[in-house]
């Protein structure tokens, strides 16, 4: 498929479009599992803030 | 005697730029002077219009040695094409943002990807009219609403339409509060619009912390191209959130902010040159952009709609139009959309998760764009 015509724009949009969606979605699901970082403790906020 | 002061006359006279001054200095100077006018009285994206316009005014008076090689203008722009301004705008961004609501409710970032079908609907129409696939790619993103990264891909794909693709991207940003509402009106119904979205839970710290390290990590390990953006942001989020380097968040937040606004801003207008900026091809890239934003909005309100067809729990499809990025001016008009049917419905907290989807959606979009014509 010649790289500079109306068909690869059309496929590069579909691919970049289909390829977004399921990466965002990928970031979806890290953000799901992102509470299990809780597991590992909490900070003390005061704590940190009076740090520096 | 008299000839002689004749022709020194006219020897500094071919010094001045009196000589190269053409009608299309006046017309961008006009619209420098119209940026500026814009900025102070209708308050329309100020912190730019103002060094954009200044720039446009001075580029566009023959014979100033700022715009060429050597001058303070062709430096800045130097930063542009090097790519190191927009990164550190990021920086300045991620400095400054509050990821709690994206990270609350992670359901709703895929109406960050939802909201860019504009940018794709752009690119094709940009081809048909006979623009090349390159520049196409970086018409196109203008539809992702997002001023830095429309200036990194346009530097990446085509540096030559980079003062029409910057004032196109940031005109429409800045035009978001009258181009979304009509779309989003003609999409969903009052009872649609009248959606309450149910309180979101509490982010702990150690959420806020992990957030911008392992979005770091996912994203240079899986869009490199964009990689410099994304990483600067995710560094200034985490210097605002650690809570221990609160002198160098706020210095990303304000002071680096402010001087990379200046140098950017003057970069862009320095490229508004009359020769440059006065063509067929400044109507086409501010057409095009209109179109993706138009559409952008429609295809983010139609993805939550589909979004509803799904979840027992039905999100407010007004949401959807935030996810075309442009941080935190489309989680505002949301918001203000969503208040004229309800005066009690508070979206902008809700609103605030898609909207900074976009932020990435727009990067994931372009750096597989990079990848893909590379």
């Amino acid at each position: 498929m010649q790289k500079d015509s109306v068909t690869f724009a059309i496929v590069l949009s579909l691919i970049d479009f289909f390829l977004s969606m399921v990466m965002i979605s990928f970031i979806g699901l890290v953000l799901k599992m992102l509470p299990l970082l809780n597991r590992f403790g909490k900070f003390d906020e005061e704590k940190m803030r009076r740090g520096h | 005697m008299f000839d002689a002061a004749l022709s020194f006359l006219g020897a500094l006279g071919a010094q001045t730029g009196l000589a190269q001054f053409w009608w299309g200095n006046v017309v961008m100077i006009a619209v420098g002077i119209a940026m500026i006018l814009l900025a102070m009285i209708k308050h329309y994206e100020p912190l730019l219009l103002v060094g954009i316009g200044f720039a446009c005014i001075i580029t566009n008076v023959p014979g100033s040695d700022l715009v060429l090689p050597g001058g303070l203008f062709h430096y800045a722009y130097e930063g542009v094409q090097l790519l190191i301004l927009p990164p550190l705008i990021f920086f300045g961004v991620g400095a400054m943002t509050d990821f709690g609501p994206m990270i609350a409710n992670p359901k709703l970032v895929i109406l960050g990807a939802a909201a860019h079908l504009g940018i794709f609907v752009a690119l094709i129409g940009a081809k048909l009219i006979g623009f090349t696939i390159y520049e196409a790619g970086a018409i196109g993103i203008i539809g992702g609403a997002d001023g830095p990264m429309a200036i990194f891909m346009c530097v990446k794909l085509a540096p030559h339409l980079l003062p029409q693709i910057s004032v196109a991207a940031y005109s429409y940003m800045a035009l978001m509060p009258v181009i979304q509402p009509p779309v989003m009106k003609l999409l969903t119904n009052k009872q649609e619009r009248m959606i309450r979205m149910k309180q979101m839970r509490p982010v702990t710290r150690v959420e806020r912390i992990g957030f911008p390290i392992v979005i770091g990590i996912i994203v240079n390990l899986l869009l490199p191209p964009v990689a410099p953006l994304i990483t600067m942001l995710m560094l200034g989020n985490l210097f605002k959130e650690v809570l221990v380097t609160d002198r160098l968040a706020k210095t990303a937040a304000n002071e680096v902010m402010n001087i990379v606004i200046v140098v950017l801003t003057l970069a862009i207008g320095s490229t508004m040159g009359a020769d440059k900026f006065l063509t067929g091809t400044t109507v086409e890239v501010v057409l095009l952009g209109l179109l993706a934003f138009l559409v952008g909005t429609g295809s983010g309100v139609i993805g939550a709609k589909i979004m509803n067809l799904f979840l027992k729990e039905k999100i407010n499809p007004l949401l959807g139009s935030a996810g075309i990025a442009s941080v935190p001016i489309a989680a505002r008009v949301a918001h203000m959309v969503a208040l004229q049917d309800d005066p009690e419905n508070f979206l902008i907290y809700h609103a605030m998760g898609p909207n900074l989807a976009g932020v990435f959606g727009t990067a994931l979009s372009g750096g597989i764009m990079l990848a893909l014509l590379q």
